[in-house]
């Protein structure tokens, strides 16, 4: 499994640099959206997607959130063997799924504000399970 | 700096409201009148699950489809949330009509849903409804609009959750838990004020004190198992025997009573012997057997007994019962002045 990861030039395993970039993400949506509508109903919102993303891609379910924010816990260890594409696809549906809640609760308003720091992250990360 | 200090008032005010309700209805009217100091909006919404009940406080010249379209979106947030009730027609609504915006912004009859803000009613991350404001205008709210309307979210929330508990407690100190009947504690509160009226309107106030007829033979044929269910059976067929406005409650043991307010002394003879006779005509499975039953009834009335309290009134009818178990029971007697 280890093989499917790729190493950078730096030395740094792509699966890795997914994970960082995605934490990044994560942390930067719960700092947007929290502001907004509250660390109680931000953390509910993100264990129902957690929770249905989980079904399908179950590295997802390592994620712990709580009212302080979201923590990668043991993930970073335990996904490190999985392929980059594979992280990616999974935290890009998970991604979107909050999106869909968030634009179900409020329209574009969470969106708006979110959208802006996700769409460069999320190319970001294809950029990087693309390279050969 | 001015403009925040004045909507943190406003929402300081809001909150305060919400915290000194004590039902839903008012959460939602004082939030209502409230909020429009804060948003431009065409109706506020609260989804309270445990009752399967939408509030919705609206502009009073909200178009019903307006209504209806507000109703089916909170349904269906709340169902993307995980949430049931997910389809409208199991949902109770509950609308008031306010003046929210001046006469020449009246909402257009064929206004539809523009814009919403619908969050969730959490506590302790249980999701218990949730609360929208609706507008027939595009874009009506922005992001400082979400940040104050989820404080007064998170309020409610709180409020709500509140409500359930005390409910609860409410419930165990109303009723009677084998019959769920209201209890003797109630029932003595609910007389202090149907007589409180009655005695300073001079309108009719009647009282049914009923037993059942050999009761303890029953329980010590079939067992206290068998009587419960005979008490539950009574119970219910008690219930649906009397109007909205009256009051059912268990006295004690297998004694009931009955108060009817503004009812005369023949409604009420009519209404006793209209119980007695559904009584006696059931069979009552008890066991592997089918018994029958039957019932005493005393009845006493303000004015045409004269009562001077709440407690002769309760004699009274008390002392009419006596008189229908003494009369060879299985019937309905009145209050009689000369026998006292």
């Amino acid at each position: 499994m280890r093989s499917m990861a790729k190493e950078t030039k730096g030395g740094k395993w792509t699966s890795d640099l997914v994970l960082d970039l995605y934490a990044n993400l994560l942390s930067e949506v719960w700092e947007v959206v929290s502001a907004l509508i509250g660390e109680a109903i931000l953390e509910l919102l993100f264990n129902l997607a957690i929770r249905k993303m989980g079904e399908k891609y179950s590295f997802l379910k390592s994620l712990k959130v709580s009212e302080e924010g979201i923590s990668m816990g043991g993930m970073m260890d335990d996904c490190r063997n999985l392929a980059p594409a594979e992280l990616h696809r999974g935290f890009q549906s998970l991604i979107n799924h909050l999106l869909n809640l968030f634009s179900a609760l409020t329209e574009g308003v969470i969106s708006r504000e979110v959208f802006p720091k996700v769409f460069p992250k999320v190319r970001e990360a294809e950029r990087l399970v693309s390279q050969k | 700096m001015r403009f925040i200090v004045k909507h943190l008032n406003i929402l300081r005010s809001i909150i305060n409201t919400i915290n000194t309700s004590f039902e839903i209805r008012e959460i939602v009217e004082s939030a209502g009148n409230n909020l429009p100091s804060l948003f431009e909006f065409s109706a506020l919404g609260v989804l309270w699950k445990e009752e399967s009940t939408l509030y919705l406080y609206q502009e009073e010249t909200c178009p019903p489809s307006f209504t209806q379209e507000v109703a089916r979106n909170m349904v269906k947030v709340f169902s993307v949330l995980g949430e049931e009730p997910n389809d409208l027609a199991r949902v109770t609504l509950q609308v008031e009509k306010r003046k929210l915006r001046p006469s020449h912004m009246a909402m257009d009859p064929k206004a539809t849903l523009k814009s919403y803000l619908v969050l969730p009613l959490a506590v302790e991350e249980e999701i218990i409804g949730c609360v929208s404001l609706n507008s027939d205008q595009p874009n009506a709210f922005d992001a400082q609009d979400l940040q104050f309307f989820s404080v007064i979210g998170y309020q409610m929330a709180a409020t709500l959750k509140h409500f359930q508990r005390f409910s609860s407690v409410k419930t165990m100190a109303i009723y009677d838990t084998l019959t769920t009947l209201y209890n003797r504690r109630y029932m003595e509160e609910r007389l202090i004020v149907e007589a409180q009226k009655s005695f300073y309107s001079g309108s009719s106030l009647s009282l049914v004190m009923i037993d059942i007829d050999h009761f303890k033979k029953v329980n010590d044929t079939f067992g206290h198992t068998e009587g419960d269910k005979v008490l539950r059976e009574i119970a219910s067929l008690l219930k649906t025997s009397v109007r909205k406005k009256d009051t059912v409650a268990r006295y004690g043991g297998e004694e009931f009573i009955l108060i009817l307010p503004e009812a005369g002394l023949e409604e009420t003879t009519m209404i006793a012997e209209r119980i007695r006779r559904l009584v006696e005509s059931k069979l009552f499975e008890v066991g592997k057997a089918h018994i029958n039953i039957t019932v005493s009834l005393g009845i006493s009335n303000f004015p045409n007994h004269h009562p001077k309290s709440k407690e002769d009134l309760v004699k009274m009818a008390d002392r009419a019962l006596y008189d229908a178990k003494r009369g060879g029971r299985n019937r309905v007697c009145l209050f009689c002045p000369v026998q006292r």
